[in-house]
């Protein structure tokens, strides 16, 4: 019976220290929650959405917490991982949380948020931008960035308006996201100019030598080639090109919004590419203020730490206006209401997207992006 | 030029370069496969070490003020040397303790040094890309619309010496005749009076710095690096030296070289997406098919 | 000691601190000054340890479970008959103990447990590696989802077409590569299983690419469906307790004792007329049914699949687990999937080290217990004679 009580032994203990660290919420907090890729390639984007949401969350307890309660801010890393975002949404849910701001990657947040629907807990995405993650009616989920539907047709309104006439040729990189936004701005592209593409391909995400599918590109000679796709991948199309004597001009999306775009691509190559972000942030008169405590607190500012600051000051707002920490009464109250943003007003349409489309241009300059008088 | 002969001559190109970096890489593992009859799962690794260790001397060397040829040359041969040594460690720690164990054993020890390594690179390094510090020119030799840049040029060339020297090394020398006496029977060479351990030790060494030569190389053609690179890199080799025969020199060298035109070709015609199922629909069929690969001659299995 | 000491001044003089050096210059570039000089006062440390043979008595943790196991043989059969049900009700009362969370995480080491115990049959007890388990798996999974979604196929009904399909694939795929040398099964099994993945990402039509498959229907019974993770933890008790029965008899009965032969010595156990291509088809196909079970379960509590969930990654974790539990072990497959999956809840805040130290872990187990930690008694057995000379 030794080896029995020990294996029991090993068991229990194994099960009493997993447990140890989820126990319910206590009666004198509320809990909510950040989820983002915290460890990673995106650990810097997972850091941003974190310091955004934990910054909502100090300036709520400064002034007195919610519902008479201190917020508890929990923090879960999904390392981008679909499954892991899934069991993190479940965890969550069993440790009592009604609020989640996340996830970064919409291959993360469209799975975990069949569980946030499941479970009635409010999902505020500050950064999925795939059409699917709101499209299925789902009552509890929002998104205060973009949608790619949105995106793309901005892309490709500034593709037909200033490039009349362009070869245009589109590759992603086969991720839910990537795929979307090219899907997107395709189809977008095709019926506002009558014309169709030229080419539309796929290259491996995992890969770093493209110039095999750029070769078949360049017999076309495209004027533009569209990418959806993240900056890595962005940087490297477009050093690529210029090695094989490609000339077209690379657009693409959110992704590719990152410094990191124009080092990887040598500034002389990525110089005049472009891509669709929402507006600069040092440009609007409102956010000074929170942009300014955000620096003193976390450092600098990143591109989605307002958003995320901004997502869960929304969800605190629908929880202090239903009055009671339920997650369809909150939810309703974020439908039913608007909200005083930084970005300005925002309200939401049944699905649980912003009202206004908020992309605009962004060209690389000189080395340095930056946003181009264009909506 | 026609476009589609244009096309078809330009995709050779790009695959002769990316074919000589895994031909560089298949080298390592064929050598110590010949040797050990070990698959070196580290080895696509040591590759993305090497790519790092250059660009980490490369960086220091210019912060000294060093003028840029001399810091590259210098980054080199560093990164060389480093990457060599991290073979050899491996080797000393990893492998040399399990020789005669089951066959499972260091299979699954090269496996657990593939993850320590990544693993080491990615808490060390970050998990951003790291950035070659220089901006090299992107201009080359053009004929006919067909494009080779000096970069690819400099691959191609840099590759190609290597290995004619590796082949007269093994053939021609002393050091490499006990090599060659190592791998067909380690016992009788050990009488002999070849030093075997210190012949594997070098056999290590020689595999991973041709494998820093490719990191490097690499790291100057795409501009970057990151820690995943080495899994799929040391993956095509080792399809690459399967493919010429595994332990055979010149077939790891015409394996690669066939392996990155095949690649290129599929991701041209086919599509970029399934160019990874062509090369491993071609290991699965070669290894089904003709086992011996490319180049080998078919041997008795030893008992 | 005084001999040991001597050769300390004699050889260990130079070596300690040179290996030292040695260490530290090759962390250098990677780690920094202060890194560097970490790591070469830890190499020195130890060899001076190890001169002093202080390192010479190697733990031997898993020795009282080799004394556990003398008392157990020892104890009468009635008592050796009902343990395993002891513990089996000790574990479902836990199952209105725990909380949710707990709950759920005891079910994805169930859900790793039944991919140790399948890939255990092929790489354990047959002697085959497998480096590209997780495309058994992803079949199964995506087996349920596509049948669930698109025909309205129950979870039970789909628990067996999901295993056979697996099965089925392992068969196809063992047939033309099962005559391949170790080494080169396992890179042939590497490339199938990333040939799989990369087929789930881009076969749109059916998979739906990389979205993945959403809104799979979670299992029910009697038209009560499960929607807590108390429901999933005792399906998953239940199924790994009777993947545990089953292979425990498999593993006594002939083909177990054939394939340990097999596993020993291929070439004598094919002069003793054992069929070791069949018997190697047998390992593979069943090894993948188990896999594709795993699948199933994982997409009805996942309630979606998606292609990242079955790379590399996953056969390594798989493989790692059983190489810990030690191969070919029925139980020790099961302890190092509980042992792993429970790993990273445990070491919360060191997390990023746990690749590391799995890395690690591998390559330092192969070396000093190669049997793992709950070894399987033919090894165990081998590894007390060696160590009575």
């Amino acid at each position: 019976m030794d080896y029995l009580r020990r294996i029991a032994a090993i068991v229990a203990a194994s099960l009493v220290i997993a447990g140890m660290s989820s126990c319910g919420p206590g009666r004198h907090v509320v809990r909510v929650a950040v989820i983002g890729p915290m460890t990673g390639e995106q650990a810097k984007q997972g850091k941003d959405m974190a310091d955004g949401a934990r910054l909502a969350v100090e300036e709520w307890n400064a002034k007195g917490g919610i519902l008479g309660k201190r917020i508890e801010l929990l923090v879960g890393d999904d390392a981008q991982d679909p499954k892991q975002a899934n069991s993190l949404a479940n965890k969550m849910w069993t440790m009592g949380v009604v609020l989640v701001v996340g996830h970064y990657n919409s291959s993360c947040t469209i799975p975990a948020s069949e569980i946030y629907n499941l479970r009635h807990m409010v999902m505020i995405t500050p950064a999925s931008t795939n059409p699917k993650v709101t499209d299925r009616g789902y009552k509890t989920l929002f998104r205060v960035c973009g949608r790619d539907d949105q995106q793309g047709l901005v892309a490709a309104q500034y593709v037909v308006r200033f490039m009349p006439g362009a070869k245009v040729t589109v590759l992603h990189d086969k991720t839910t996201y990537g795929q979307g936004l090219a899907d997107e701005f395709m189809a977008n592209y095709e019926k506002l100019s009558a014309k169709k593409v030229v080419y539309y391909g796929a290259i491996v995400k995992e890969d770093q030598d493209y110039s095999a599918v750029l070769t078949s590109l360049k017999p076309l000679d495209p004027d533009l080639l569209y990418f959806g796709g993240l900056y890595p991948q962005a940087g490297l199309l477009v050093r690529q090109m210029r090695q094989l004597g490609l000339k077209a001009i690379l657009m693409a999306g959110d992704g590719t919004y990152d410094p990191e775009f124009i080092r990887i691509a040598g500034a002389n190559n990525a110089e005049g590419s472009l891509l669709t972000f929402m507006p600069d942030q040092e440009k609007i008169p409102g956010a000074q203020a929170v942009i300014a405590s955000y620096r003193k607190r976390f450092g600098e500012v990143g591109p989605y730490s307002l958003y995320s600051y901004e997502a869960m000051n929304i969800g605190l707002s629908g929880i202090a206006k239903a009055g009671a920490l339920d997650g369809l009464k909150a939810a309703a109250a974020i439908h039913s209401s608007s909200f005083e943003t930084v970005f300005g007003p925002i309200s939401f349409d049944a699905k649980g997207d912003v009202l206004d489309s908020p992309y605009v241009v962004w060209r690389v300059e000189s080395g340095r992006l930056v946003q181009i008088p264009y909506k | 030029m026609t476009g589609a002969g244009f096309e078809f001559f330009q995709q050779i190109i790009n695959g002769l370069a990316v074919g000589a970096v895994y031909a560089l890489i298949a080298l390592g593992y064929t050598m110590v496969y010949g040797i050990i009859e070990l698959i070196n799962f580290a080895h696509g690794e040591i590759y993305m070490m090497g790519a790092y260790g250059g660009i980490i001397i490369l960086a220091a060397l210019m912060a000294l003020g060093l003028p840029l040829g001399l810091a590259l040359s210098f980054a080199l041969l560093g990164t060389l040397l480093l990457t060599g040594l991290y073979g050899v460690a491996t080797e000393r720690l990893a492998y040399r303790p399990l020789r005669g164990a089951s066959r499972l054993a260091p299979l699954i020890s090269a496996l657990g040094m593939s993850i320590f390594f990544q693993q080491y690179v990615l808490l060390s390094q970050g998990a951003r890309d790291k950035i070659f510090p220089v901006e090299l020119s992107s201009g080359g030799f053009s004929a006919g619309g067909v494009k080779v840049s000096y970069i690819q040029a400099a691959i191609l060339l840099v590759a190609t010496l290597l290995m004619v020297g590796l082949t007269l090394f093994v053939g021609k020398t002393r050091v490499g005749r006990a090599m060659r006496a190592t791998a067909q029977d380690p016992v009788m060479a050990s009488l002999s009076g070849v030093p075997v351990n210190g012949v594997i030790a070098l056999t290590f060494f020689i595999g991973s710095s041709l494998a820093a030569v490719a990191g490097f190389m690499i790291a100057m053609y795409y501009g970057k690096v990151n820690y995943l690179v080495g899994y799929m890199a040391g993956l095509k080799a080792f399809v690459a030296a399967v493919l010429g025969g595994i332990g055979n020199i010149p077939g790891a060298m015409a394996g690669g070289l066939v392996l990155g035109v095949v690649e290129s070709l599929a991701a041209g015609y086919i599509g970029g997406e399934y160019k990874d199922v062509v090369a491993f629909g071609i290991l699965i069929a070669v290894l089904i098919v003709r086992p011996e690969g490319l180049l080998g001659t078919r041997l008795p299995e030893k008992v | 000691m005084a001999r040991r000491l001597a050769a300390f001044s004699k050889n260990g003089r130079f070596a300690a601190p040179a290996s030292a050096l040695f260490f530290g210059l090759l962390a250098l570039p990677f780690m920094g000054l202060l890194g560097a000089f970490v790591v070469s006062a830890t190499v020195l440390l130890f060899r001076w340890a190890a001169l002093y043979g202080l390192l010479e008595r190697r733990p031997r943790m898993p020795d009282f479970l080799a004394r556990a196991r003398g008392h157990v043989s020892k104890l009468p059969p009635a008592v050796k008959g009902t343990a395993p049900m002891a513990l089996l009700s000790i574990l479902v009362a836990l199952a209105f103990v725990l909380d949710p969370y707990t709950l759920d995480v005891a079910t994805t080491a169930g859900i790793y447990a039944l991919l140790a115990l399948g890939l255990n049959i092929v790489v354990g007890m047959a002697g085959l590696l497998v480096l590209g388990f997780a495309a058994f798996y992803g079949v199964g999974a995506y087996t349920y989802a596509i049948l669930n979604t698109h025909y309205g196929l129950g979870f039970w009904t789909c628990l067996p077409i999901g295993g056979a399909l697996a099965a089925l694939f392992g068969l196809l795929l063992g047939l033309p590569t099962l005559r391949l040398r170790g080494d080169y099964l396992a890179i042939v099994t590497l490339g199938f299983g990333e040939i799989t993945r990369i087929t789930l990402n881009n076969w749109d039509s059916v998979t739906n690419g990389p979205n993945g498959i959403l809104g799979v229907a979670p299992p029910s019974v009697f038209g009560f469906s499960f929607d807590h993770p108390r429901h999933y933890f005792l399906l998953a008790l239940a199924l790994v307790s009777l993947s545990v029965f089953l292979l425990k008899r498999l593993d006594k009965s002939r083909v177990g004792r054939a394939w340990v032969a097999m596993r020993e010595d291929e070439t004598a156990a094919e002069a003793m007329g054992i069929p070791t291509l069949r018997l190697k088809l047998l390992a593979f196909s069943m090894a993948a049914f188990w896999g594709g079970v795993a699948g199933v379960f994982f997409a009805g509590k996942q309630l979606f699949v998606s292609p990242e969930s079955f790379n590399f990654l996953e056969s390594v974790m798989v493989l790692c687990m059983v190489v810990l539990g030690g191969m070919g072990s029925v139980p020790g497959a099961v302890l190092g999937a509980v042992l792993l999956s429970f790993l990273p809840e445990v070491l919360r805040g060191v997390d990023q080290y746990r690749l590391l130290a799995f890395g690690l872990a591998m390559v330092l187990m192969m070396r000093y217990r190669p049997s793992g930690i709950w070894p399987e008694a033919h090894r165990a057995l081998e590894a007390k004679e060696a160590r009575n000379g």
